[in-house]
């Protein structure tokens, strides 16, 4: 038995509890699963069949807790698990995956495929099996606070620079705060102006708010990676954080892995302090909206074709679909077309789940893209919108790469030019 | 040589117009015009371009009465009670009159001793020439005798009148299959003719009982022919044994239509619906009763409203019950049976579930997280 | 061959045998697979549980088989989602509301029920094995099919298919007497009963499971599933 293997093997068992077992089970070698992964759609590759991605964990499950499966194995007509195959599994379930669980709807068991998927990368991780590329990320996380290398100092000067730039107030570390909001280091280093967008809202709410310097990214390639104690690691970072400065709320801000970890994952992995309630920024809009805090200029944007891109972890699998519809039926009552498929079976950006932080999964992930190019031209979009600024990341980049003609935007930056200020 | 048929019957006064329409219900009696084609039959007549009625006539001018001797050993005597007490005389009658002379112990009016010393009379008389009859099942257990005629097992009665018969009709399911003695857990150790002898040509006609005219339609074809009439694999001419109730059965189109009767006497059964869900065993019983009938083509169980019980089928006293679907298996697990079944694989489960969990606590040795790129 | 005496066996003591191997595997299977354990769920539900369950299980009964919901996904291959459903359709109006195996479940529970006449229900089952090759066609041909399946797979195929088969021809009486077809039915059946619980053809059991947690999962966030 390889060493690495081994490892692996051992993980995936430790995992494989009635949760995992009864719907390994399930699984009827039907592969309908396939036609719901756009990677899969994009390529043809039948290796990127979300029943492929998880044949590992099944393989280990079987040979070691089902009598037929040993006996298989004895009798050598099934092989263990080499460190070969991890290297080979390795690459198709960190870059031809982001964990968009749309194959979950389409299998007629119902299998969780995602959280499946999510097992193996577990195991991978334990073993060591992890593309360079996304390891370095959680290095720089580790040792730097986020894998953009957000350190200390870097999140200090560039908040005193948006605010500045931008003249919002950005409360850093404010004792006693109801609120506190963790950007993402993609917002952060790349799209600054969402800062100064969720300020302002905030502002206009008359929210009682606060940033955090110890935690200051939402981000979590811990949770990419698959490693349990290093999503652990970095959900504390913000958890101590919430508790130090006494908050009531956690706000994720455009973010959607970091969503799904913090607000879906976390209480199952760690002791969660209590008392305090995580909700996503799109989320909190929808609120404000319903219950007044805030306004919007009506038709705002009415006169371009807007869409918006549902993103996997904020609507799929967070929930939060139909405040991003009210926030666009006022801005643009004429002009908002849905993308065809739309809402929880939205098709994912291609770049989520650590994929676009893999140079090796650069060709797969434009491939995947083709199918959003493909959606918004069907509808005629001139802007695509989104809550999610990983998604916006590719988007931008594959707008660029594609030379396309079409205006990303984010939704709070959307929600907060339109804000009517009294 | 004895007289000719015909000649005997002209003696008695029967006119030539009077015989040759015997011959013609004799002809339909054998069954050839209206059912499935008897080997060798139709190649002859091809030959000779000759209607089946003048088969008959011819036969019957040319050849003596028909030696028969009926024995009977664990039976109801009711395949002789269907014979003669036959609605229509006319055919039965002048089959068994006209056509035979037999010993028979039911219908004798000697009885003992004499009748006894009458039958091995014929025996000898009529030695290589004469039909056995046989009604009711053998008993084999404990050297037989559990049924036994003057002293003699029904064993060894078979044995010996089966030594000096041209061929033998067993008639009724006894005879052919074992019957009611043979079901479950048949402590007589009753068997059908064709288990015991194999050296004679053997018809089974079974039935509970059998139906009156497939025997006489047997008996005359051999008399015609001089041969049995084409069987099938369990020894029934498929003359009458060919096709299923079901496939003729007058409530055919209810089965189809899905319209069965749910219960004795409910509204469905009232109205003639099909009694499939009341266990009949139609589909699987190949005889003529739907298409022949009984009692002079009066009626038969199903058209008077009771299920087909498979009474021509081997086994059908074990066959799940008259009232329990065509279906359904023979034999059920019980609940004691599931009951250890289940229990097994729960003990089996928890015992591998358990070893399993434990596996799952093992510690795993993993990967420090790296400090450098 | 004495099909009458093979037809006793084979309705008689194997079928027995057979139900009582089916009844131990099964239960088996899933002592084994619920001993794993379940940790418990320690996540603030935003939506309800219950009623994405329910939701999910009525989604594959009433919805899932006639109406394919998830747009836009089986652009490369409907045909699995079709044959499956025809296949699945025909299956269980055949077992469940044909009236000679309603009259096996009355012998077996003690309770009967209405059925559905013969021409529909042969028609369905004709549907069934079309959509059975079908599904066996497909099974070489789509990459994707062809990278997961086993020996195991193609067994599957066939101790369904042999029944299913074996069943048709009883009814029209098609090439063999009675007896015969009867028994390879009866043998194909019990086969079958031994076969399920050592594959995935128990997927029927785990269904409930699979079904359960998909609807938990997405209720939990307030998704319809």
């Amino acid at each position: 038995m390889e060493a690495q293997a081994q490892i692996a093997i051992d993980t995936f068992l430790r995992q494989t509890g009635g949760y995992v077992a009864s719907q390994l089970e399930a699984c009827t070698r039907c592969g309908m699963c396939a036609e719901a992964c756009h990677f899969y759609e994009a390529t043809g590759n039948p290796e990127y069949a979300p029943v492929w991605k998880i044949e590992l964990l099944k393989r280990a499950y079987e040979q070691r807790f089902t009598l037929v499966g040993r006996a298989k194995l004895a009798i050598g007509v099934d092989k263990l698990i080499t460190d070969d195959e991890l290297l080979q599994f390795s690459k198709i379930v960190y870059e031809a995956c982001t964990m968009c669980n749309k194959c979950s709807m389409v299998c007629p068991m119902g299998i969780q495929l995602g959280p499946l998927i999510h097992e193996v990368r577990a195991g991978l991780s334990a073993a060591g099996m992890v593309p360079q590329d996304l390891m370095k990320a959680v290095n720089k996380q580790l040792e730097e606070g986020s894998p953009l290398g957000m350190t200390d100092e870097v999140y200090e000067s560039r908040m005193e620079w948006v605010a500045d730039e931008w003249e919002v107030d950005l409360p850093m570390d404010v004792k006693g705060a109801e609120t506190l909001v963790v950007f993402s280091s993609i917002e952060v280093m790349k799209f600054p102006e969402n800062i100064a967008a969720i300020a302002k809202i905030l502002h206009a709410a008359g929210e009682k708010w606060t940033l955090s310097q110890a935690g200051r990214e939402v981000v979590n390639f811990g949770f990419y990676e698959g490693s349990e104690e290093r999503t652990v690691l970095f959900l504390k970072r913000i958890f101590d954080a919430a508790v130090q400065l006494g908050v009531k709320r956690i706000v994720v801000t455009e973010c959607g892995h970091a969503y799904d970890a913090l607000r879906w994952t976390s209480y199952n992995l760690m002791e969660v302090p209590p008392g305090i309630e995580i909700t996503h920024i799109v989320g909190l809009i929808g609120e404000y909206l319903r219950t007044g805090r805030i306004k919007l200029k009506e038709g705002a944007l009415d006169g371009r074709t807007i869409t918006f891109h549902d993103a996997c972890k904020i609507q799929r699998r967070g929930g939060h679909i139909e405040e991003p519809r009210t926030i666009l039926g006022i801005l643009a009552p004429h002009s908002f077309r849905e993308l065809s498929p739309n809402r929880e079976e939205s098709v994912c950006c291609g770049g989520g789940g650590g994929v676009i932080a893999i140079k090796e999964a650069d060709p797969v992930r434009y491939a995947a893209f083709e199918l959003k190019i493909q959606q918004m031209q069907r509808v005629g979009a001139q802007t695509v919108a989104m809550s999610c600024s990983n998604c916006r990341l590719q988007f931008t980049d594959c707008v660029q790469h594609f030379n396309l003609d079409v205006k990303v935007a984010g939704l709070s930056q959307l929600v907060a030019d339109a804000l009517i200020e009294e | 040589m004895a007289d000719s048929i015909y000649h005997e019957m002209k003696k008695e006064g029967v006119s030539r117009r009077d015989f040759l329409k015997f011959c013609g219900l004799v002809a339909g009696a054998i069954g050839l015009e209206a059912l499935p084609p008897v080997a060798g039959f139709h190649d002859v007549a091809a030959k000779n371009e000759q209607p089946l009625v003048e088969w008959v006539a011819q036969a019957l001018e040319s050849k003596p009465r028909l030696p028969v001797i009926w024995l009977e050993f664990q039976d109801c005597a009711g395949c002789t009670e269907a014979l003669t007490r036959s609605q229509s005389p006319t055919l039965v009658d002048l089959v068994l009159n006209k056509i035979t002379v037999e010993y028979h112990e039911t219908l004798s009016a000697a009885a003992g001793f004499q009748v006894e010393g009458a039958k091995q009379m014929a025996m000898k008389k009529y030695a290589g020439q004469y039909i056995l009859v046989v009604e009711g099942s053998i008993s084999t257990a404990d050297d037989g005798v559990y049924c036994t005629v003057g002293g003699r097992s029904s064993l060894d009665l078979l044995k010996e009148a089966a030594a000096g018969a041209a061929a033998i009709i067993a008639t009724g399911n006894c005879s052919a299959f074992g019957g009611l003695p043979r079901a479950k857990p048949n402590p007589t150790g009753a068997l059908g003719v064709a288990e015991i002898i194999t050296d004679k040509p053997v018809v089974n006609i079974p039935g509970c009982p059998a139906i009156p005219e497939a025997f006489t339609g047997t008996l005359a074809h051999f008399l015609v022919f001089g041969s049995l009439p084409e069987l099938d694999h369990l020894l029934r001419p498929k003359t009458f044994y060919g096709v299923t109730v079901h496939d003729r059965c007058l409530r055919r189109p209810f089965y189809e239509a899905g319209k069965f009767a749910a219960s004795f006497d409910d509204e469905g059964a009232r109205k003639g619906w099909c009694l499939y869900k009341l266990g009949c065993k139609g589909p699987t019983t190949y005889n003529a009763c739907a298409s022949m009938k009984w009692s002079g083509g009066l009626s038969f169980p199903i058209q008077s409203g009771h299920p087909c019980l498979g009474c021509s089928e081997p086994n059908f006293w074990d066959g799940g019950g008259f009232y329990q679907g065509q279906s359904a298996p023979l034999q059920r697990s019980n609940l004691t049976q599931v009951g250890i079944a289940a229990a097994t694989g729960v003990a089996l489960g928890a015992g591998v579930g358990i070893a399993n969990a434990r596996r799952r606590k093992k510690p795993v040795h993993s990967t420090e997280p790296e400090k450098k790129e | 061959m004495d099909w009458n005496k093979i037809l006793e066996f084979a309705r008689g003591p194997f079928f027995n045998v057979a139900l009582l191997v089916f009844v131990a595997g099964m239960v088996y299977r899933l002592v084994r697979v619920v001993s794993l354990g379940w940790s418990p769920d320690r996540v603030p539900a935003r939506g309800s549980k219950a009623k994405g369950v329910a939701l999910s299980f009525l989604k594959g009964i009433l919805i899932w088989p006639f109406i394919p919901w998830v747009k836009g996904t089986f652009k490369r291959n409907p045909i699995i989602y079709l044959a499956g459903g025809l296949f699945h359709l025909g299956l269980f109006v055949v077992i469940i509301l044909g009236t000679p195996h309603m009259l096996v479940w009355k012998s077996l529970l003690g309770i009967g029920w209405p059925t559905l006449p013969l021409p529909i229900v042969d028609w369905l089952a004709a549907g069934a094995i079309v959509a059975m090759i079908i599904l066996a066609i497909n099974r070489v041909i789509n990459p994707v099919l062809k990278l997961i399946s086993g020996p195991a797979e193609w067994l599957n195929l066939l101790f369904v298919f042999l029944p299913m088969v074996t069943g048709y021809m009883m009814t029209h009486h098609l090439f063999f007497r009675y007896e015969v077809l009867y028994s390879l039915h009866m043998l194909a059946v019990d086969v079958m009963l031994i076969w399920i619980p050592v594959s995935r053809i128990s997927h029927f059991m785990f269904y409930f499971f699979s079904k359960a947690i998909h609807g938990a999962d997405f209720g939990k966030r307030a998704v319809t599933p």
